[in-house]
């Protein structure tokens, strides 16, 4: 067991890595002299030159490239053209927001797409199941570019229920939740209904019928607990399509997190921004995807063994 | 699998024939507009500006409306459709492509190519999809082909992932085994006699990267990235129509549901394919 989390750790060390020099050269080809958007227009070439020394352009790339990396191992992501602060300072106001968004869509989507799929996968074939497969089906073909503007469109400016934009009252949380939560619970609620599909004709499942358990506690007890593997592993998957879709929710909703950044950072070319934005999003995906393995490894041992 | 098998599931797969048949009627819609429609998807002409949608002269009138630039929707729509759908079937025949030939490389072969395979993937697969095409295009600056570039870089991974875990199955089972004893060459055992066996696989997932390459281009289209202003396309005309969809819904509700009804199609698609040739399912 510890022999696989070690090894886990060092798979994500070394995907990190990779991402980083991705991240470093990526930027390095974007057109433009990155020392020109740190003086003030009409500076003479003597400034330039002397800024460009200063961000160390003249040195071997892979200088450049290790000088980076000890920085960010520092803390230090650069500075931000845009706002011509740290990044770090930036990112670390707007994160706390876009994990709002998060964990709430991430426990809404739960919350109503785990009961959705057991109910469903313990009805196979019935009205039920079907109408569950149906709203499943339309929210994994809702892009969330359609359908934040959608919900905008029905609760915000026909029906006048909700605000459209903005953020700081529990109301504006609503519709980027329920556009970001949908697509996932679809995509759980087939998961966790297919696992029950499974996990009820185990023999075992057959047995606790036999011994007189009730249906309700088979289905919410037992075959859950089974079903859980996948639903642990989607939700770990999911959390890259997330990250993607926050990009478009918070840009609709006017919510300040590192989605919103990631937009208006690449409409004014703040490379430093976009360059940390790749970084942070692949360290959360690469970091959440090694708990969800260590997660399942405890859950089943037998996952060790490949 | 039976041809035969495999066409009568498809008769009565409802999922299979409402997925085939929205996407046939789409492509017949979007492909063969320049036959039929009447007004220039990209002249403005101001004096007609937000005209609500009006169906008394058929296709001369403007069916779905017009834009804040006085554009007829519905002809925008169309044309703009022509444009997503052909930029998904170049995207999604290069990531089958690429992913294809590496994972049957990976598959079969193993051992070093495996593992670099397989990290390769997962460091694609650590950068969220759009984040990574984000990136990209704003450092490539937007262009057809940088859309194309950036949409394949990360979604070959899927492809290759299935491939090549299916031809790690299949090079397992006898009747390959049977064929290395027999001599025969490593070409002929890869092609003729793993790969028509992935190919269903393929089938499945290449339907899925459908849907998923229309959605992505309709999100990059959307934040100004994709297909630029004032050629159409859904994402764009979606993020245009946001402005004034209080006053004049059909700006977006029009390419909003088409959007859906192309992705739900390809969805539907992919699901009814994946229950039709699923080897383990009774005959």
């Amino acid at each position: 067991m510890l022999e696989y989390i070690l090894k886990r750790i060092g798979q994500t060390i070394f995907v990190l890595f990779i991402v980083s020099i991705f991240a470093f050269f990526l930027i390095r080809l974007a057109p433009g002299n990155p020392a020109l958007l740190m003086v003030p227009d009409g500076s003479s070439d003597e400034v330039i030159r002397a800024m460009e020394e200063k961000l160390g352009l003249h040195d071997p790339l892979y200088v450049q490239y290790f000088r980076y990396i000890s920085d960010i191992l520092h803390g230090d992501l650069g500075q931000s053209t845009q706002y011509r602060v740290p990044v770090a300072k930036i990112v670390a106001d707007r994160l706390p927001n876009t994990a709002l968004l998060a964990v709430a869509s991430v426990v809404v989507g739960l919350l109503i797409s785990i009961p959705l799929g057991i109910v469903a996968g313990s009805h196979r074939g019935t009205g039920v199941d079907f109408f569950a497969m149906f709203v499943a089906l339309l929210g994994q073909s809702f892009s969330p570019v359609w359908l934040s503007v959608f919900l905008m469109l029905v609760f915000a400016n026909v029906l006048g229920l909700l605000p459209a934009m903005g953020m700081g009252s529990w109301k504006n949380l609503i519709l980027p939740v329920a556009t970001l939560a949908y697509p996932m619970a679809a995509q759980i609620t087939r998961v966790a209904r297919s696992g029950i599909i499974d996990t009820l004709s185990e023999d075992y499942i057959t047995a606790t019928y036999a011994k007189g358990i009730s249906r309700f506690e088979v289905n919410w007890k037992y075959a859950l607990k089974n079903a859980l593997i996948p639903i642990v592993t989607l939700v770990g998957i999911t959390i890259g399509s997330f990250l993607s879709g926050t990009v478009i929710v918070e840009t609709v909703f006017g919510w300040s997190g590192i989605g919103q950044l990631m937009q208006q950072s690449v409409n004014v070319r703040d490379y430093a921004m976009v360059q940390s934005l790749i970084l942070i999003s692949a360290s959360l995906i690469a970091i959440i995807n090694m708990i969800v393995d260590i997660i399942n490894s405890f859950i089943d041992p037998r996952m060790t063994l490949s | 699998m039976d041809k035969k098998i495999i066409l009568n599931r498809m008769k009565h797969n409802p999922f299979f024939i409402i997925g085939a048949t929205i996407i046939v009627l789409l492509l017949l819609i979007c492909f063969l507009s320049p036959l039929y429609i009447q007004f220039d998807p990209t002249v403005s002409d101001l004096a007609n500006k937000f005209q609500a949608p009006d169906l008394s002269a058929g296709l001369s009138s403007h069916i779905l409306g017009t834009d804040n630039m006085g554009r007829d929707v519905f002809t925008r729509l169309v044309v703009g459709g022509r444009v997503s759908l052909t930029i998904a079937i170049i995207v999604v025949a290069l990531q089958i492509s690429i992913g294809v030939i590496l994972g049957l490389f990976a598959g079969y072969f193993g051992g070093v190519i495996d593992i670099i395979v397989m990290r390769l993937c997962e460091i694609v697969l650590s950068i969220p999809q759009l984040i990574l095409a984000i990136a990209i295009m704003a450092v490539m600056g937007p262009s057809l082909s940088n859309l194309v570039f950036a949409m394949v870089f990360g979604g070959w991974v899927h492809v290759c992932k299935v491939t090549r875990n299916n031809v790690l199955v299949l090079r397992k089972q006898e009747f390959v085994q049977a064929s290395i004893v027999l001599g025969a060459k490593t070409p002929h055992i890869v092609l003729r006699q793993i790969f028509p066996n992935v190919l269903t696989q393929i089938f499945v997932v290449g339907s899925q990267r459908f849907g998923e390459s229309i959605l992505q281009e309709a999100a990059l289209s959307f934040l100004q990235l994709g297909i630029q202003a004032p050629d159409p396309a859904w994402g764009n005309m979606i993020s245009a129509g946001r402005t004034f969809m209080a006053t004049y819904p059909w700006m977006v509700v029009a390419p909003g549901i088409a959007l859906m009804l192309a992705v739900l199609s390809f969805n539907f698609l992919g699901d009814g394919l994946r229950d039709i040739l699923d080897p383990k399912r009774k005959v």
